[in-house]
């Protein structure tokens, strides 16, 4: 066979975090790249900047504070024991919750860009013809945003997918938990299984490749004003 | 009569407004002024597109704004005309329209004439990026009107496209005014689309009301610190009572028993029309020319006599009737002639411009 | 104006930059005596000790050490990477590359390894294995068996006293032994089963407490290094491979619970 079992798993482990991640950072995101795109309150600019943090931390250092903060002696830890959900670290909420930490900006960033670029006049249009702010949110910001929340949505699931040093970090290498294709390929070089590490690795180039392709298509189509 | 009251103070760094203005509830009035003068800024506080602490704004005895009450822009019934026509690109010209239809909270829509009185029936299913400047400002005109307001905010509609597009759009805008019962704002710097539309006149300078009444009598007014330049002038109400078909010349009549003669351009007789006398092109004899060719001349008074903008130059206002033209003289004229107040003249018009094209 | 005047900063960072990176490329051609030394995280403590001791004597010689799993550094070291001598944890590893004539001499043995049972939270001396079926204790931490040698040997541990079966579901596995003991110290596992050389380190050592595991119950951790082939004619690097066979480093070594060959 062309991918063992446990390669499978790690796949679709993969696919069902960056999947979920995707989803809650539409949720989490959305509202924050609108405020962070039209504020003039003074945390913005810190915002902002905490928002782009995991664009240079190095996943190590993310990695380890949250092993920290979720530990049993962190203040998350501390929180999820008070509320019987135990501990995150090495289980697959733990997981997603480093994950969406650490995709945040590739979310935040394109939304907060297409909010910014529309600016002001559309809504102020809506405003004209009777369309309250959340009316016109929905029925006027959302839609013209729509090349940007796809791309956040593109990067965001392809940037979960390829992480690795978080889920190394907090993970634990849990199959089925936490070993998702990154941690399985790390693994398959360590143990000098060659093979087992390029096939899987050419399935993630091919799946990066597609996904970089399918970004490519949608620039210039939506430069043009169409759909 | 009075509807519309709106008093304002505002504070922007270099830039300060401060009116109390009454206006009438029917009819297009023009907020006149050069750019920075705040008639766009005025415009925006009455929409509540932007909104000063220090304001009080009542619409037919509804209070829209004062201490205690902020009526936010979405539960006001007005329509509001961007500059460049601000569409919503997302929706077709059919969804720009429903967008307003549906919000309209209840009040009667007819969308079917809005797309009938500015002509875009054949663009519905276009995309706001397939529409001309001319044709995008007309969907823009009748998405305003497609909330059924009962205000109408314009705020320099035709500024943005060239001339070949305002001559498009002019001819909608005088339907509008025909047909239209409620009330228009209309902020222009322009004094041809003032004269061509306006009912009644603001003049605004330095965020501050200058000059405000009815379109002819303001216009006629020689101590306005705000020159229209060349483009001084008066504007004539008069109705079409003979054709000349040998001459292609139409005779004109307005007041009791005064006349002017202007170009046939296929005007209904007896249809009530607007023209525009222009300062430059009015002339003053003493006695009635004999050997002139200018045809049209009419006997009057001279009411004032203002300093024009260049030292040379004077403008005198004649009251011919009970209407009032504007004649740009050199001083030097006014002195040889010795012109004075109260003294009767006879006015040469060499140019009369029809400003209603049905 | 404002493109332009981001240009502008863009040209000046580019330029301090560039000026930045050739000052420290120059520095490092200053020193000409050096040598790089990848070593397995069970190290991390003695090795730092050794180094220093090392220089010590030899102040002009510069030596760095870099730490992590043995098994990475075996893949590095056939695909080129710059290393100057290589311990393993596991013998096994730096034999591989001498057969494959990545070595410059012959393979030498340095220490046999011990592995404990480590808590930070709990009186790990008074454990054994058997009390981490402990329905109490959720995690066990141990390396990942499939790559680092430790983790081998705790699962040997675990088979051999007949527990792998219940404690299987209980394990994580850190991607070395460092790491591995961190898993242990933040508290997220209250069990681990790490290098002695790491639990007798003052910092993990002031916490909990550790077990020795009995070395019957593994195969050795039989630990070797090699002078890498492109360090061959470095006399810095036969120096330093030299100073390890020394009466002050073995020392250090056994300070941290290796045992060393040819001893008991």
């Amino acid at each position: 066979m062309f991918l063992s079992a446990s390669d499978i798993q790690s796949i679709f482990l993969t696919l069902r975090l960056a999947a979920l991640v995707t989803a809650i950072l539409y949720f989490l995101g959305i509202p924050m790249a609108w405020w962070l795109a039209r504020s003039r309150s003074r945390w913005r600019g810190p915002i902002n900047a905490v928002v782009a943090l995991p664009l240079v931390l190095p996943p190590s250092v993310l990695g380890f504070y949250l092993l920290l903060t979720m530990g049993p002696h962190g203040p998350v830890g501390k929180l999820t024991e008070a509320l019987g959900l135990g501990l995150l670290p090495f289980t697959f909420p733990g997981l997603v919750v480093a994950s969406v930490f650490y995709s945040l900006p590739f979310m935040v960033q394109p939304v907060q860009n297409a909010f910014a670029a529309m600016g002001e006049r559309p809504l102020e249009a809506a405003a004209t013809l009777g369309a309250s702010p959340l009316d016109a949110f929905f029925t006027v910001a959302l839609p013209l945003a729509r090349p940007g929340l796809l791309t956040a949505g593109i990067m965001t699931f392809a940037h979960t997918i390829g992480e690795f040093g978080v889920v190394l970090m907090i993970g634990g290498n849990l199959p089925g938990v936490s070993r998702v294709v990154s941690v399985q390929i790390y693994d398959h070089v360590e143990a000098l299984e060659y093979a087992q590490a390029h096939r899987l690795a050419a399935v993630m180039l091919i799946f990066s490749f597609v996904v970089l392709m399918i970004l490519q298509r949608w620039r210039p189509k939506n430069g043009q004003g169409g759909a | 009569m009075e509807e519309i009251a709106a008093r304002f103070a505002l504070t922007y760094p270099g830039f300060n407004l401060d009116v109390d203005l009454h206006l009438p509830g029917r009819g297009i009035t023009a907020l006149f002024g050069h750019s920075g003068s705040g008639k766009t800024t005025l415009l925006r506080l009455i929409a509540g597109l932007a909104r000063t602490e220090n304001g009080r704004l009542t619409f037919r005895g509804q209070v829209w704004q004062d201490e205690d009450t902020w009526l936010p822009t979405h539960r006001r019934p007005l329509g509001y005309v961007f500059q460049d026509a601000n569409l919503l690109e997302h929706l077709s010209v059919a969804g720009n329209l429903q967008y307003g239809a549906k919000r309209s909270c209840g009040r009667q829509v007819n969308l079917d004439a809005a797309i009938e009185l500015l002509g875009i029936g054949h663009l519905l299913e276009r995309k706001p990026a397939q529409l001309s400047g001319g044709e995008g400002q007309r969907v823009a005109i009748a998405r305003a009107l497609s909330t059924a307001p009962s205000l109408l905010l314009m705020d320099e509609p035709l500024a943005s496209l060239d001339l070949t597009r305002k001559q498009e759009i002019l001819p909608y805008l005088e339907r509008l005014h025909r047909e239209l019962a409620i009330p228009v704002l209309y902020v222009s710097h322009a004094p041809d689309e003032v004269a061509r539309l306006a009912d009644h006149l603001v003049v605004m300078a330095e965020g501050r009301v200058v000059a405000d009444g009815p379109l002819a009598e303001t216009l006629a007014r020689t101590d306005l610190p705000v020159r229209l330049g060349e483009e001084a002038g008066v504007v004539v109400e008069a109705v079409i009572v003979e054709r000349d078909s040998s001459w292609q010349l139409l005779r004109l009549g307005f007041g009791a028993e005064n006349i002017l003669w202007c170009r046939d351009s296929g005007q209904l007789l007896g249809s009530r029309v607007r023209v525009r006398v222009l300062a430059r092109d009015v002339a003053i004899s003493l006695s009635r020319p004999q050997d002139s060719s200018v045809q049209n001349l009419l006997a009057g008074r001279i009411e004032a006599i203002a300093n024009d903008e260049h030292p040379g130059l004077a403008l005198i206002r004649v009251q011919v009737g009970k209407t009032p033209f504007l004649s740009r003289l050199t001083r030097r004229a006014v002195d040889t002639l010795a012109l004075k107040v109260e003294r009767e003249v006879w006015v040469q018009v060499k140019t009369v411009a029809l400003l209603d094209q049905t | 104006m404002k493109p332009k005047k981001n240009i502008q900063v863009f040209r000046t960072a580019l330029l301090g930059i560039t000026l930045l990176a050739g000052m420290l490329v120059s520095v490092g051609q200053a020193r000409a005596e050096k040598i790089t030394v990848a070593a397995a995280a069970d190290l991390k403590f003695a090795m730092n000790e050794i180094v220093a001791a090392y220089k010590k004597s030899n102040p002009t010689d510069e030596v760095d050490v870099v730490y992590g799993s043995s098994g990475k550094f075996h893949t590095q070291i056939q695909q080129g990477a710059p290393y100057d001598l290589y311990f393993s944890a596991d013998i096994a590893y730096p034999r591989e590359l001498a057969k494959a004539g990545f070595s410059a001499f012959e393979v030498k043995p340095y220490a046999l390894g011990r592995i404990v049972l480590w808590s930070a939270t709990l009186d790990a001396t008074k454990m054994t294995l058997a009390n981490l079926t402990d329905p109490k204790i959720s995690r066990i931490a141990i390396a990942n068996p499939k790559h680092a040698p430790y983790g081998k040997r705790a699962q040997e541990a675990f088979i051999a006293s007949g527990l792998w079966e219940k404690v299987e579901p209980k394990l994580v596995y850190g991607e070395n032994i460092a790491h591995t003991a961190q898993f242990v110290q933040t508290g997220n596992a209250q069990a681990g089963i790490i290098a002695l050389s790491l639990a007798l380190n003052p910092e993990l050592s002031g916490k909990g407490g550790y077990w020795l595991i009995p070395d019957k119950l593994h195969a050795p951790l039989e630990q070797g290094f090699i002078i890498t082939k492109r360090a061959a004619g470095n006399p810095l690097a036969k120096r330093f491979a030299e100073y390890m066979g020394s009466q002050a480093a073995r020392a250090l070594m056994v300070k941290y619970g290796f045992v060393l060959p040819g001893e008991k």
